[in-house]
């Protein structure tokens, strides 16, 4: 065995720092390299795809490995182009390109695709046809009806908030088992809402053999069918729904709770305050940002409700169940309607845009109410 | 009915006999002495075969499970072998899509082919697909270029979105000889399964919706003696017609039978993927397929739909006066809900299903019917509409009856893309013959598997006796089906690109219907206007071109 050769900093030959007008030059030109394989393999495929030219790719892949390859070139210029700064740009610039790729790039295409007839059967393809699938669906009863139900879907969420709240109120109190009772309370938000539709919403709830439906007719209801009437099947989604949810809403609001300076409290209660009014006046106004998060999020997760209702109820019955997603789900799913599909889908995405954003406003004006906040 | 139906079974019977007489004929005639021995231990060892396997795992011995499946893939690799060199396979590669309802299509499918990958060499990589995610998985793959499989089981009703477009290989003729195609029943054979002339398709099942009631419910004495006193028509006994049908449905509501409440029949009103329509298809046929018209869903020179026609809306109609006497929940109910929650679990006393009911009604572990489940073919009308005149006929022959021979049945299929390399070409289409195979289908045809009988030689009473099936049950089940597939009249729907599009728009109307929103002939008008709609989108003289070469036109 030979010996290990002994290194000194001073025998080890110092690299001279490359100079920085060279460095951005290089810097430059991988970013203008890259960009121009991205910009040629986006040229060749787009016209061989439209059939304006004979070369081209099999399919859209090699473009999406120029896309990376540029996404690292960019990355790559911006260390070699800015030093310091362009390091600091690397903590943001690999997300803003990966959400550019999967989402921003998605929607915009989708825009393309909503205003084209494409039926998957068709023999002709897609063809562009203008805002015909615009006028369809201001004239579909069926996207209303879901509509409709949306507003009552997030209406509910109010309710869920409430429950939440009481619960997440109990587990900040000093009861037994409090541990046990804060996991056990998560436990149906860590259940898939397609396996909770399952196991509730078709088993224990089934009209014949199901416990609940059991339990219903031993309290006097005599045909416990949970989902054969519009408002019982919606209230019954909406059960079902919470139960998953409601957890959610329970932990960001315990976690307000738990945040809450104690001092306060402690003052009231000196101060005579029951707790009727130590929680209107005192408890509630702090929890209102935390309170706005969560129902925001909550209606946010709402409005993307779909899972449960397929299962359990196909939308039924005669649409008293309906989602928006649902219904997109049938209409691109099992009628292969793509172009509509995705105009139904652009335009509830503008719809929840809007709203979210009025509705962050006028929360915003009515929180300032509460000087507390 | 039922005289029709022994008569027929005797009729296929003959024709085994007089086969196997010609095949001795045959080789007598060119004086093969040795050729005839051979012959002969070939039809004795294939007839053992076929005891054998029909005693895996036995009648009445539980539910069948993946050990039972390879010993059958294993008894039944006979043919393979005559064709292919063990491990002249090797180092291939295939990928098979199928579907996973009720753990069966492709997990039994994996189990048959356990047998075939160990002697071929060959591997298989599985695609499992729910019913309701199949149709977009299908369609995607075909608009977009993506086609990832080789060998796809498949319904007829796709073979205008697969076959239609090039996208199948065409059946070597060893395959046809290995499968024994003329054995197929006879509307399973050409035009199905072909497109200008070129043969597609290996079936594998035989779809048809029969006619499936509980015995004890129509030979009990106190409701006959009920029927009577309420002033029911006739003696109380199994419905013929949709008029009895409705009738029996209205008298049950409120009877008991073994101390549980007594249901008349079953309609699945929750939309299944557009799958829901063949039950209100099957409701319709006797009023709407006029035995001197092929059609009854289309015009075929237009495209023009029938559903809003009086006939369709009388249907519709049935079913909404029916279901205040059904169980309260039937809204909900799906096709699975009312066969295998509701009908083999005891509820109920009349349903249309695919042969499914009778394959699992004695041997699945959660049917309690197995002793009191009878068959048919679906009931009749003692009216029928023509609707190029507009009028509803009285036939003199009697009721008219028109089977519904819903989804033409599952088949494999072999992708055009295997075309190019004759090694993967000659595997996939060995192992789509092995799942193809005349002895195997015997066994799926008796067992729990998404399949019912679909060959000629499945209907041999004695084969299905000596397995333990009661020869009455037997008999009776398999009437209802030979009679459903040989029936004059049987309605058998348009292979058409985008068929599950047009049953799907439907099902979201119905649904409306029959939660009472709008009256029957407004929502069939609504069908009527989204099924144009549809053509249109697809192209309409595209889908007529096609409908009519699914017609044999």
């Amino acid at each position: 065995m030979s010996p290990a050769p002994s290194v000194t900093a001073s025998a080890a030959p110092v690299r001279a720092a490359p100079d920085p007008a060279r460095r951005q030059a290089i810097g430059r030109g991988l970013f203008w390299a890259a960009t121009a394989l991205f910009l040629a393999a986006v040229l060749v495929q787009g016209l061989y795809s439209a059939g304006l030219t004979q070369v081209g790719f099999a399919n859209w892949r090699p473009v999406l490995y120029a896309y990376v390859i540029w996404s690292v070139a960019v990355c790559a210029s911006q260390v070699l182009r800015h030093g310091q700064r362009g390091q600091r740009a690397l903590f943001v610039l690999p997300a803003f390109l990966f959400t550019l790729a999967v989402v921003v790039f998605p929607t915009v295409f989708g825009l393309f695709i909503a205003f084209s007839d494409w039926n998957l059967s068709s023999f002709t393809g897609r063809q562009f046809n203008g805002i015909d699938n615009f006028v369809a669906m201001l004239n579909d009863p069926y996207y209303w009806n879901a509509m409709g139900n949306m507003v009552i879907y997030v209406l509910a969420v109010l309710v869920q908030y409430a429950i939440a709240f009481g619960l997440a109120l109990l587990l900040n109190a000093e009861i037994r088992a409090r541990k046990f009772f804060r996991v056990a309370f998560l436990l149906p938000f860590m259940l898939s809402p397609v396996a909770v539709s399952w196991m509730i919403g078709k088993s224990l709830m089934e009209y014949r053999f199901g416990p609940l439906a059991q339990l219903a007719r031993f309290l006097g209801w005599d045909s416990p069918a949970f989902f054969a009437t519009p408002w019982i099947a919606r209230a019954s989604i909406i059960a079902l729904d919470s139960w998953v949810s409601i957890p959610f809403i329970m932990i960001l609001l315990l976690a307000g709770l738990q945040a809450m300076p104690k001092d306060i409290m402690e003052a009231a209660r000196i101060d005579g305050a029951t707790g009727w009014q130590a929680f209107w006046k005192i408890t509630f106004p702090l929890m209102l940002p935390v309170s706005v998060t969560a129902i925001v999020l909550r209606i946010i997760f709402q409005l993307k409700l779909a899972d449960i209702v397929i299962n359990t109820t196909a939308g039924g019955p005669g649409g008293a169940t309906d989602t928006v997603t649902s219904f997109i789900y049938r209409e691109y799913r099992d009628r292969s309607n793509v172009g509509y599909g995705t105009m139904l889908a652009e335009f509830y995405f503008v719809l929840i845009v809007i709203f979210l954003t009025v509705l962050l406003a006028l929360i915003n004006r009515w929180m300032k109410r509460f000087p507390t906040t | 009915m039922a005289k029709w139906s022994n008569d027929r079974l005797d009729i296929l019977s003959v024709d085994r006999r007089r086969l196997l007489q010609g095949a001795a004929g045959f080789g007598m005639a060119l004086g093969m002495g040795g050729g005839l021995a051979a012959l002969s231990r070939t039809a004795v060892a294939q007839e053992g075969i076929r005891a054998q396997i029909l005693q895996i795992p036995g009648v009445g011995a539980g539910s069948p499970g993946d050990a039972d499946w390879q010993q059958v893939g294993e008894l039944c690799l006979g043919a393979t072998k005559q064709n292919v060199q063990e491990g002249e396979f090797a180092g291939v590669e295939l990928t098979f899509m199928g579907l996973n309802n009720q753990n069966l299509h492709n997990l039994l499918f994996r189990g048959f082919l356990k047998p075939w990958e160990t002697y071929t060499g060959a591997k298989i990589t599985w695609i499992d697909l729910a019913q309701a995610d199949y149709n977009p998985r299908l369609q995607q793959a075909i608009a977009t270029g993506t086609v990832d499989f080789d060998i796809l089981e498949m319904g007829a009703p796709f073979e205008g979105d697969v076959c239609g477009k090039g996208l199948a290989s065409e059946m070597p003729d060893w395959v046809k000889a290995q499968i024994d195609m003329d054995d197929y029943v006879d509307y399973l054979k050409a035009p199905v399964g072909t497109w200008d002339g070129k043969t597609y398709r290996i079936s594998i099942d035989g779809d048809c919706h029969n006619f499936n009631y509980r015995t004890d419910v129509f030979s009990d004495p106190e409701l006959a003696e009920a029927w009577k006193a309420e002033g029911g028509e006739g003696e109380w006994g199994v419905p013929k017609t949709w008029q009895q049908v409705k009738a029996a449905t209205k008298f049950l509501k409120g009877k008991q039978v073994a101390g549980q409440d007594a249901y008349g029949y079953l309609d699945p009103l929750k939309p299944w993927g557009g799958f829901g329509f063949y039950f209100l298809a099957s409701r319709a046929t006797a009023y709407a397929k006029h035995p001197d018209d092929k059609a009854w869903l289309f015009d075929i020179d237009t495209m023009k739909p029938r559903i809003n026609n009086s006939a369709w809306v009388r249907t519709i109609q049935d079913v909404v006066d029916s279901l205040p006497y059904q169980p309260a929940d039937q809204l909900n109910a799906d096709p699975n809900t009312t066969g295998f929650q509701q009908f083999l679990f005891g509820t109920g006393s009349m349903i249309s299903w695919w042969g499914d009911i009778g394959s699992n009604a004695r041997t699945s572990d959660s049917s309690v019917i197995g002793e009191v489940c009878g068959f048919d073919i679906l009931p009749g009308s003692d009216d029928v509409y023509n609707n190029k005149t507009g009028q509803w006929d009285k036939l003199p022959s009697g009721p008219n009856y028109a089977p519904n021979m819903a989804y033409i049945g599952w088949g494999i299929y072999v992708m055009a893309r295997v075309d190019s390399d004759s090694k993967k070409h000659k595997a996939a289409w060995s192992a789509a013959a092995h799942l193809g195979g005349k002895d195997l289908s015997l066994w799926t045809s008796a067992y729990p598997s998404g399949f019912q009988p679909y060959r000629k030689s499945h209907f041999n009473i004695q084969e299905w006796t000596e397995a333990g099936y009661d020869e009455a049950f037997i008999s009776g089940y398999l009437a209802s089906q030979s009679n459903s597939y040989n029936h004059p009249n049987a309605a058998i729907e348009p292979r058409i690109p985008g068929i599950f599009q047009y049953y799907s728009v439907a099902e979201d109307e119905l649904a409306k219907v029959f939660a009472g929103q709008v009256d029957a002939q407004t929502g069939a008008d609504n069908i009527a206007a989204a099924w144009e709609k549809i053509t249109d989108s697809i192209g309409r003289e595209q889908q007529i071109k096609l409908y009519k070469a699914s017609l044999g036109l």
